[in-house]
């Protein structure tokens, strides 16, 4: 046993020289990382986030609109929690990432007045967890999943009628990891069937259509989205109609504007990659059974292409999830902002700032890898590459 | 009128002019909507007149153009389009560097290797670019004040200032050398072209103390001896530039020579190449993953090393399948490098930016980013498609 492990060891580690020489550079960055994080833990001082947890979560938003947030944090995370085991078992690493994940976040940001709602959101996931694996073993796993479909639908409507309903707050309260949230919502929300129809219309037969959606992708991919903010912020309002007051509109507006914009445009690619890999037979097979061009798309075409570039598209979605960031340049205070502001305006925290910025890395970084966990387990539900 | 309508049903049924009755109102709407625009666009100045103005505002970072805050905004502007074409090519070089390393160590048996290239794409692919500046640049101005600098013999020379390298000046003989140079490198490609041609068309090949020598070496050989030759004969054109820091009369602490790695350019560099790097890592691996078994087997059933085998057999041939995403790459490095703007390397967006806050008239200045932008993707795209046509090439 020990010798084959010390055999497996070498060889391994030390099969050549080159092979050698590989490992000793590894274990050199491995020493050097591990050196430097753990000197950073022991002179770090957290005090920077600990006091500013609420301006980080939430941003400005006034006391007496919590209970808006709270709400929409226990249904969003019942229906995350209820997904997790209606479409297959979670893997034992997802399990460990989601459970570490969230005891690190309710660590980081559990004060001691607001314990009792955070007891209330740990019993609804573990219950809605429960709940899901005994429904997901029973005969009723079809409606199940299908009730939880629409709700996955009406997610973004129910949570802006929180946010609104009875005079909520003005969208410049938005503030910390909620605009973030919201802004990628909208983002993806609107961005993803606009970019169906730009797909579409840049894969139509008819020149004019295909002309313009071709020159409105390309644009818009041409420039930074930093520009495309800069744009919104310094023209757009000189270009918008003044009844209504329209052009009056809030700079989350107009992020969110051009958030949809870029996204549509970068979804549009995405889904049109898929559209080229849609064998020509398929739509053969759809006219000559004489199916008009809506039954076409939306029954033969679009199924087919957007299979495939799932993996794709929630990749892009992660991107725009984590371009969200970039309204700094909007002077917005997103949680980015409100990570490097803390540490600068407040003397107490005054070089603080790498500590900030870590708590603000890891917030982004857990929702980025969630999704793209979500990826893999649908590219490997689907089916796509094992052919 | 009844015949007018049965003439206009007929018309209408058929497929050809119904297409064009769709494309008509599209086009209408779209008109309309672009009127609407440019009725607007007439109130404001879209005319770039105030570029040719003086510009009253200084660049911490020259390269090539010398600028200074008494010329025109045009000059300011092309200072920043060649800061960022300047970090874009360095960024560029590096990621793909990075990027091939991480992604073949992501393969590899050796679980220590291939555990830093997981950590590496999974840290970093899945945390913003933007928090990436601003740590690299937190980082770079944690390094010890300049008073405490670290100094490595002269050499280089690291302080929160930034890192100063090593670097040479030229004399009056210095641009005839780089003459020289480029024709010794041509004449080097021409004869290891000739000779490799030789040798595998003909089956002859040149000994020397009855030792093989193959074309490549020497190309590289002829190469050296003519670089060095000429810099003796030329008197030395270029000299080894070393940094070096000292006192002034007043007691504060200056840095002289040397190239100067700032950090707002460090910051930016770091940050695009390992973020962009693990997007090519996974680029990597997929092609490499995509190739048949059969390949690697074959390689080493013919004794090939593992080395020989990676760069011989499996990277040539990942190479076709890696070229098209790493364009795209390349481009979305390019277009990231406008984030620069954060940590105030004056880039072509934040020299713009600059110019639109001074000057206002921001829809015709931004007009002129895009183009930049566009210009500069499409450069891009056309120097990747010339080594996607070689790489392609099979059989020749």
């Amino acid at each position: 046993m020990t010798k084959n492990f010390i055999k497996w060891f070498f060889s391994t580690f030390f099969g050549s020289i080159f092979n050698s020489i590989v490992t000793i550079l590894s274990a050199l960055i491995f020493i050097f990382l591990i050196n430097n994080i753990a000197g950073f833990i022991s002179t770090s001082e957290w005090e920077v986030v600990t006091a500013n947890r609420r301006l980080l979560l939430i941003g400005r938003m006034p006391e007496e609109h919590e209970w808006r947030i709270w709400s929409i944090l226990w249904f969003t995370s019942f229906l995350i929690f209820s997904s997790i085991n209606s479409w297959g078992p979670p893997s034992k690493k997802d399990l460990l990432l989601i459970s570490s994940s969230i005891i690190i976040i309710c660590l980081i940001f559990t004060t001691s007045s607001k314990i009792l709602y955070v007891v209330i959101s740990l019993l609804i996931c573990g219950a809605s967890y429960f709940t899901s694996h005994f429904i997901s073993k029973s005969s009723n796993k079809k409606y199940f999943q299908n009730s939880l479909k629409i709700l996955w639908l009406l997610l973004l409507p129910i949570i802006f009628t929180l946010l609104i309903i009875g005079g909520g707050p003005k969208p410049n309260l938005w503030g910390g990891f909620l605009l973030n949230i919201i802004l990628a919502g909208i983002a993806i929300g609107f961005g993803f069937p606009l970019g169906i129809l730009f797909a579409l219309g840049r894969a139509s037969s008819l020149p004019a259509i295909k002309t313009i959606c071709t020159i409105y992708i390309e644009t818009i991919r041409g420039a930074p989205l930093v520009g495309w903010l800069l744009l919104a912020w310094f023209v757009l309002p000189k270009f918008l109609p003044s009844f209504w007051g329209i052009n009056e509109v809030s700079v989350v507006v107009r992020a969110m504007i051009v958030l949809t914009m870029f996204t549509s445009a970068y979804t549009a690619e995405v889904i049109r990659g898929g559209l080229q890999s849609i064998p020509k037979g398929q739509i053969e097979a759809a006219d000559s059974l004489n199916l008009n061009y809506r039954t076409k798309i939306l029954q033969i075409v679009l199924p087919q292409a957007i299979r495939v570039v799932v993996p794709a598209l929630i990749s892009t979605f992660i991107g725009v999830f984590k371009d969200t960031s970039l309204v700094f340049i909007l002077a917005l205070t997103d949680l980015l902002q409100v990570g490097r502001i803390i540490p600068e305006q407040d003397p107490e925290f005054f070089g603080k700032a790498l500590e900030a910025l870590c708590v603000v890395a890891f917030l982004f970084w857990i929702v980025s890898i969630s999704l793209s966990n979500l990826s893999s387990k649908v590219e490997k539900s689907l089916g796509i590459g094992s052919r | 009128m009844n015949v007018f309508i049965n003439k206009l049903y007929i018309w209408s049924r058929s497929q050809k002019n119904r297409d064009l009755l769709i494309q008509f109102i599209f086009v209408i709407f779209v008109g309309l909507f672009f009127y609407y625009l440019a009725s607007k666009a007439r109130l404001l100045d879209m005319t770039l007149s105030h570029f040719s103005s003086r510009a009253g505002f200084g660049i911490s970072h020259t390269f090539i153009i010398d600028y200074t805050s008494n010329d025109s905004r045009w000059v300011s502007y092309f200072t920043g389009v060649i800061n960022t074409i300047r970090v874009c090519i360095v960024a560029i070089l590096f990621a793909s560097l990075l990027g091939t390393i991480m992604g073949v160590a992501r393969l590899s048996k050796n679980i220590l290797f291939s555990t830093i290239s997981y950590l590496y794409v999974e840290i970093l692919r899945n945390t913003p670019l933007l928090i990436q500046i601003i740590f690299w640049q937190i980082i770079f101005l944690k390094l010890p004040r300049i008073s405490e600098a670290l100094t490595f013999g002269n050499t280089v020379v690291i302080s929160n200032r930034g890192i100063l390298l090593p670097s040479v000046t030229g004399s009056n003989n210095g641009n005839i050398w780089i003459i020289l140079i480029i024709i010794s490198i041509i004449l080097a490609l021409i004869v290891s072209y000739i000779v490799n041609k030789r040798e595998d068309v003909e089956g002859k090949n040149i000994k020397l103390f009855n030792l093989k020598i193959n074309g490549n070496l020497i190309g590289i050989l002829l190469f050296f001896t003519l670089t060095i030759s000429t810099y003796f004969i030329l008197q030395q054109p270029y000299n080894l530039d070393l940094p070096s820091i000292y006192q002034n009369n007043k007691g504060t602490f200056l840095q002289s020579g040397g190239f100067e790695f700032t950090p707002e350019f460090g910051g930016i560099l770091f940050a695009l190449v390992m973020y962009t790097g693990t997007f090519i890592t996974e680029i990597v691996r997929g092609s490499i993953q995509s190739l048949s078994k059969g390949q690697t087997e074959a390689a080493q059933a013919l004794g090939l090393s593992n080395y020989q085998t990676m760069t011989l057999i499996v990277l040539p041939q990942a190479l076709r399948s890696i070229i098209p995403p790493l364009t795209n790459q390349y481009l979305n490095l390019t277009k990231n490098s406008s984030l620069s703007v954060v940590i105030a390397y004056p880039e072509l967006f934040m020299v713009s930016r600059t110019i639109m806050n001074n000057a206002g008239h921001a829809l015709p200045v931004f007009f002129l980013i895009l183009i930049t932008y566009l210009s500069l993707s499409l450069a891009i795209s056309m120097f990747m498609n010339i080594i996607n046509r070689r790489v392609t090439r099979i059989g020749t």
